[in-house]
């Protein structure tokens, strides 16, 4: 990463309350994101995957201020996100959107879709009536939507076209960020391969960062130039495209490589995994001393189990494996 | 060659819908051979899960009607057969999971409960004999310390150990036929992974046929033998799954190929990858299908003659059905 960074995040953590232990307990916490640091430079798209509950939502909600950190810093585009005010926040929020999976609940079924682009210029006071108005069009056509369809309500289109609305919502104020929670998760592979070109497509005419989750390796190949592994709420491996699907080092990421699906493992030819993952992951609340992902690594010896792994420098990326592949 | 365990003989699916009648599977033909697996691929709204219904004699009624053609079980007609003798196919020969297990589960029962009921319903067995099966189907699917998974709840359980529970109960009667619809798209590709490990096991040790619905390229690759790829309702290309994956010949299959963004450790060195090839468009609605090829709006190598008339499934190296098989660009 050479540019400075439009975002970066230290020492990320977020907690969630999760009732009373007994009467007089101490509330009990769960910590969902511990100690994320990443940078994300103008223009690039940076990855986040790992097992569901790893903490990829919360780590990038947490990043835009969506959901509170209970600690860390964030600074994007040379300001101090947690630090703002509200209305401070909310100069910065135009430059911050999201795309979220489920292109069904996210869109509200009561309003035409032509509202529903258009309200962020309105919350948010970007240009005059007529200006936005215009905006709107230009938004539609640059999603491959077509102005008639304005009027229409969410119901009237297919997933795909949904998730076409639900960009253009996020691109009407020029955001310099968008992040993507898993955006295609949700469609088939026919429409999935759209919306990735037009993402791509729109990240190139505007220079607009991502933040992208997503579970499907291949979609993560396809789409970032940075990747951040994640495991129970800290990231794990971090390294550019080429390094990390060329040359994994945590053994948490080589199994997630070798369990992804692929053209090329055929019954046909006997094939059978060979590094397959035990079980599931330790719960969030009872963490192990040492590495969390011991119970279930390839790898794993004593020291694993007794020291916890820093992440460190690799030269070509980062890792937190004291016996990196 | 043996004789198939199910075939679908031109099975014919209509709907009663606000827009009418309309034909959910047309002219199905496929048959599932003892001990392979058969994966059928399409997108959403193909007819995958209703070909699935119905070899299972579960086409919802109402709407549903199966107005042509036989659905035969090792010779037998089920669309003939009596409900009773419907449910005792059903628990003991063939035998089906579904996407989301928890959907399939009794949430304020046990899982042990719940399969030594699937037990007890299907076997002359004593409840204390139905219960030591139950701790050891759990662990023939790898539930770590079965005796106390058993009495779990499902939502004490992970989405991986409630698939794993619905296999076990799949299989507690030994069919000959187990039906997965989709049975890992909810889950993590690590417990996929499992999942599907342990499809095979239980495919080798126990000999049982295996029919996987999926709309993943790599799923098939890997787990079946042969494949039918589904186009609204129909079969629109058949053969081994090497076939399909390495010669394609309609411009759907090799679509659904194309637009997939593969994993490969060389693809990760190129600078930026090229844009996925994209099949245009979406899946038409079934009350709005035509007579000419249902593909030809998405298609870039329709012409009039498509628009007008419906390709037949023909022989062409293996079936297909497209008036232009393996010309154009191939996948
Ligand atoms: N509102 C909440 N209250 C309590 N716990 C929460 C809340 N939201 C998330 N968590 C917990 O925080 C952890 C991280 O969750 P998160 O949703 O960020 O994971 P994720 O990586 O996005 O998973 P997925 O792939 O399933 O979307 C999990 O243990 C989850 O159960
Ligand atoms: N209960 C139903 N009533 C009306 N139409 C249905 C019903 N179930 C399925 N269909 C229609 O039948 C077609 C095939 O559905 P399905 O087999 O579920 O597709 P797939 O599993 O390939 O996604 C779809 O067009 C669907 O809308
Ligand atoms: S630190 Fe040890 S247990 Fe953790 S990933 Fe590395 S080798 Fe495995
Ligand atoms: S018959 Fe024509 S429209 Fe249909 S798939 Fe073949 S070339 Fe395309
Ligand atoms: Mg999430
Ligand atoms: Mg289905």
């Amino acid at each position: 990463m050479n540019d400075a960074p439009l975002m970066s995040v230290r020492g990320l953590t977020v907690d969630f309350p999760l009732g009373r232990g007994g009467l007089f307990g101490k509330p009990q916490m769960l910590r969902a994101v511990r100690g994320v640091d990443f940078d994300l430079a103008p223009g690039r798209t940076l990855g986040l995957v790992g097992e569901s509950g790893s903490g990829k939502t919360t780590t990038a909600m947490a990043a835009i201020r969506l959901a509170p950190a209970s600690g860390g810093q964030v600074m994007f585009d040379g300001a101090d996100l947690m630090a703002l005010t509200p209305g401070q926040m909310r100069q910065h929020r135009r430059h911050l959107q999201v795309i979220f999976q489920d292109p069904y609940s996210s869109l509200n079924p009561r309003d035409r879709v032509g509202a529903i682009v258009r309200e962020p210029l309105d919350l948010m006071d970007v240009g005059d009536p007529a200006g936005r108005a215009v905006r709107v069009e230009e938004l539609f056509t640059l999603v491959g939507l077509r102005r008639d369809q304005m009027a229409l309500f969410p119901h009237q289109f297919s997933g795909g076209q949904r998730q076409r609305i639900s960009i253009a919502r996020a691109l009407a104020t020029n955001p310099r960020l968008i992040v993507c929670d898993e955006p295609v998760s949700a469609l088939d592979v026919a429409i999935q391969a759209q919306i990735l070109n037009l993402l791509r497509r729109l990240q190139g005419e505007f220079g607009l960062s991502y933040l992208f989750i997503s579970h499907d390796l291949g979609v993560v190949q396809f789409i970032c130039d940075d990747i951040a592994v994640m495991y129970l709420g800290e990231i794990v491996e971090m390294a550019d495209r080429p390094t990390l699907f060329s040359r994994p080092r945590h053994p948490y990421t080589a199994v997630l490589l070798e369990a992804a699906p692929s053209l090329a493992r055929r019954k046909s030819q006997g094939y059978r995994r060979q590094g397959i993952v035990k079980g599931d992951p330790p719960s969030p609340l009872n963490l192990p001393p040492g590495c969390a992902f011991a119970s279930r690594c390839p790898q794993a010896q004593d020291r694993c189990r007794a020291e916890k792994p820093a992440l460190r420098d690799t030269g070509a990326g980062k890792v937190a494996c004291h016996f990196p592949l | 060659m043996a004789d198939p365990l199910m075939s679908l003989r031109d099975l014919r699916v209509e709907f009663d819908t606000r827009h009418g009648r309309v034909t959910a599977l047309s002219g199905i033909s496929l048959d599932v051979m003892p001990g392979e697996t058969l994966g059928i691929v399409g997108e959403s709204g193909c007819g995958k899960s209703i070909t699935a219904l119905a070899m299972m004699g579960l086409v919802p009624n109402p709407p549903g009607h199966v107005t042509g053609g036989q659905i035969l079980f090792q010779g037998e007609d089920i669309t003939r057969a009596k409900p009773r003798r419907l449910r005792r196919l059903r628990g003991r020969e063939i035998a089906m999971i579904f996407q989301e297990p928890m959907t399939s589960l009794n949430p304020v029962f046990t899982v042990g409960d719940q399969i030594a009921e699937a037990i007890l319903l299907h076997q002359d067995v004593s409840r204390a004999q139905a219960e030591k099966q139950v701790v050891d189907l759990l662990a023939t699917v790898g539930i770590p310390e079965p005796a106390r998974r058993a009495k779990a709840y499902p939502h004490e359980l992970s989405g991986g150990m409630r698939q794993r529970v619905m296999i076990a109960m799949a299989i507690s009667c030994r069919p000959k036929l187990l039906i997965a619809d989709e049975p890992t798209t909810a889950l993590d590709v690590t417990v996929q992974a499992q999942i599907f490990d342990l499809m095979r096991d239980i495919q080798r040790e126990f000999g049982v046929a295996i029919v996987l619905i999926t709309h993943d390229m790599g799923a098939i690759a890997e787990m079946t033998d042969r494949v039918a790829v589904m186009y609204a309702g129909r079969i629109i290309e058949q053969g081994t799954s090497d076939q399909i994956l390495d010669n394609p010949l309609h411009p759907y299959t090799r679509g659904l190929i194309g637009c997939i963004p593969v994993l490969g450790r060389e693809a990760g060195d190129a600078a930026s990858l090229p844009p996925l090839a994209e099949i245009p468009g979406i899946v038409p609605p079934l009350h709005l299908l035509g007579d000419g090829c249902a593909f030809a709006e998405r298609c870039a190598l329709a012409d009039d003659y498509c628009r007008a008339v419906r390709p037949p499934l023909e022989e062409k190296g293996h079936p297909v059905a497209c008036h232009h098989a393996g010309q154009g660009v191939p996948a």
